[in-house]
């Protein structure tokens, strides 16, 4: 099977085509940068979604180092219609990991063009190619001894700050909500130019990374979840390493008590009084993460009942809901906010409070802190071994930031996830005013069977959550033009406006976020 | 359907990018060095570690189970059920063999409860 190739070509390109591309590419990047064979691109091609891997299959990959060879690649494309798929570091597991949005897409691979450009520890900002991870961003700091704290989605180490945030993702320090702490972009245009925003096209400048919006239209964020450019440098904020940090944990007993939990936390996340991502997770979240399987619990198909997971918190002590927050700043700072903030959960009555003392190094307490803090681990990766398998899609839609909102959520998506046979795995991440409620999808993608069921309730989420007014923030591949279908007509209509604009030939990832040349019609 | 580039946009691609300067400041430039990965130790400790460490426990032990490296080359490139895979750009073949290498050596932990 290492012929010259897979026996995927894009759509609508022929062989001979495709060829004299492959030709192109080799020459602009060398024999070892473009790989054709299926051995070579079989590690791309490995989904959580419950579909064949055929349905998500490259033509090829390449890998790509400079700006110069990015340009390089877009007018190839742009010459033989041929559609990419730019990846950085390539981790959006549940959201189609490396794979293209549509079988035959050449995949543009930016993991090797990985230089930390600068970090700023006076000014606190950094600039970074696609390839960086937050690993590798982590040992530089600690290295150097900076004053500096990164924050990172939970696949943290392997995963990498440009790639999650042109998808939006978020973390869970101070810093956690990605696009917002982002700064300054650089992104070669499908017609080769090299469009720096901000104050980035200043001649000279050196606020690329201090001032946002610049002037005129600020487009970072048209870039983000869009195919409208290619992503090759990107600079952020970096929160100053407080002298104390103290993570704490509530836990709660009840279903019910998302209600109270919410609406508690709400004044002390919008006065800043508790200022990073709480997460609020449930219990079989909670069990994933601290490494329990279902079948140390149960082996009848289908969902897992209320009783097994009250057993669950008997034996373990965790909570129906387990809230994770931090405190930042001196000693002084952190002791009139603690006081604060235990007091509204003592007066309330409800709620264990566990801090790091108590918990000492218990997991998942531990990985929690260290997500807080911007110190990498994969445990969360637990998640993935409660029924195993392999299958897992993110259903993440945004709720208000209160309480009967999320109990509404919590109780419409249990109902569906039940009915299909699955489990409600879900965390709240709270902002001071919106939730990302994020809910694992979890299922054995071995199963034929199994992956059916996941794949109509995963259609089901979104069909019954859409009736009740609400969206998922971000989706795999699979699903992409599913859910830009939730957003209406008008938006999708001056998406391929912008798409025809600034991209007539569809060569960048047509179909991310649902939007394609070749293939939208105009309602 | 497909609209050629004009012909100006093509002269943009051919010069753009050598004109874009910017001052840096402190810091130099970083990337991982041309041997991706220091050592097997290294890539142990900064990729795989993270879900197979016995104190971790996402995915199982591999220290000093004698697994072979055509093995781990297979899995890694293939991923595994809950397992992501690792294309070459991530981890080349070169340290595959050099973390199947370390694996080896180490002793194989206690048996765990």
């Amino acid at each position: 099977m290492s012929e010259q190739n897979n026996a995927v070509l894009p759509k609508g390109v022929v062989q001979e085509e495709f060829n004299k591309a492959v030709e192109k590419f080799r020459e602009l990047l060398g024999d070892e940068n473009v790989l054709v064979k299926a051995d070579q691109l079989v590690p791309y091609n490995k989904i959580m979604m419950p579909v064949e891997n055929a349905a998500h299959a490259p033509s090829a990959a390449l890998t790509a180092t400079t700006v110069e060879q990015v340009q390089g690649v877009v007018k190839i494309c742009n010459e033989h219609s041929i559609p990419i798929w730019t990846i950085s570091t390539g981790r959006n597991f549940g959201y189609g990991s490396a794979a293209p949005v549509a079988r035959g897409q050449v995949i543009l691979d930016l993991k090797k063009m990985n230089k930390i450009i600068n970090i700023d520890p006076v000014m606190c900002t950094a600039l970074v190619e696609p390839g960086v991870t937050f690993g590798q961003l982590y040992d530089y700091i600690e290295e150097n001894d900076l004053p500096l704290m990164l924050s990172f989605s939970a696949p943290s180490a392997i995963a990498g700050p440009v790639g999650n945030t042109m998808d939006r993702g978020v973390g869970y320090t101070p810093y956690g909500e990605h696009f917002m702490m982002q700064c300054g972009m650089e992104v070669v245009m499908a017609n080769g130019d090299v469009y720096r925003t901000g104050m980035g096209g200043v001649e000279g400048s050196n606020t690329w990374q201090i001032f946002k919006w610049g002037y005129g239209p600020t487009l970072d964020g048209m870039f983000t979840q869009a195919n409208y450019g290619i992503t090759t440098k990107m600079g952020f904020w970096l929160m100053p390493k407080p002298p104390v940090f103290k993570p704490f944990e509530v836990i709660f007993e009840d279903e019910e008590d998302i209600i109270e939990i919410v609406d508690l936390l709400r004044p002390l996340r919008m006065s800043g009084t508790i200022p990073n991502s709480v997460v609020i997770a449930n219990v079989l979240w909670e069990a994933g993460s601290a490494h329990l399987t279902r079948k140390q619990y149960i082996t009848e198909p289908g969902h897992t009942p209320d009783e097994i997971l009250k057993k669950m918190q008997d034996d373990t002590g965790m909570g129906a809901w387990n809230l994770y927050a931090a405190l930042y700043g001196t000693q002084e700072q952190v002791d009139v906010n603690w006081k604060i903030v235990s007091d509204v959960f003592k007066q309330h009555g409800k709620g264990r409070i566990v801090t790091q003392e108590e918990a000492g190094d218990k997991q998942p307490f531990k990985y929690r802190a260290e997500l807080m803090s911007g110190v990498p681990n994969l445990q969360e990766f637990g998640l993935y071994n409660w029924r195993g398998g392999g299958g897992s899609m993110w259903f993440a839609p945004v709720s208000e930031a209160r309480g009967s909102e999320c109990k509404k959520q919590a109780a419409l998506a249990k109902g569906i996830l039940h009915k299909h046979g699955l489990d409600y795995v879900a965390e709240f991440i709270v902002a001071p005013r919106d939730m990302h409620h994020v809910i694992d999808v979890l299922y054995d993608r071995t199963n034929e069977e199994e992956t059916k069921r996941a794949d109509a309730c995963f259609n089901e989420l979104l069909d019954e959550f859409e009736k009740e007014g609400y969206a998922v923030y971000r989706v795999n591949t699979r699903f992409q033009e599913r859910v830009a279908q939730s957003y209406g007509p008008v938006k999708r209509d001056v998406e391929h406006a912008i798409k025809r604009a600034l991209d007539p030939n569809n060569i960048l990832a047509p179909g991310r976020s649902g939007i394609d040349l070749d293939t939208y019609k105009k309602a | 359907m497909s609209f050629p580039l004009s012909s100006a946009a093509a002269k943009r691609i051919l010069v753009a990018g050598a004109v874009l300067p910017f001052a840096l400041l402190a810091s130099a430039a970083q990337a991982q060095e041309d041997s991706q990965w220091k050592s097997g130790e290294h890539l142990y400790d900064s990729v795989c570690g993270h879900c197979h460490k016995p104190e971790v426990g996402v995915g199982p032990v591999l220290e000093g189970r004698g697994l072979p490296e055509v093995y781990i080359k297979a899995i890694v490139r293939n991923g595994f059920n809950a397992m992501p895979a690792f294309p070459a750009s991530f981890v080349d073949d070169e340290s595959i063999a050099k973390v199947a290498e370390y694996l080896s050596t180490l002793p194989a932990p206690a048996a765990q409860p």
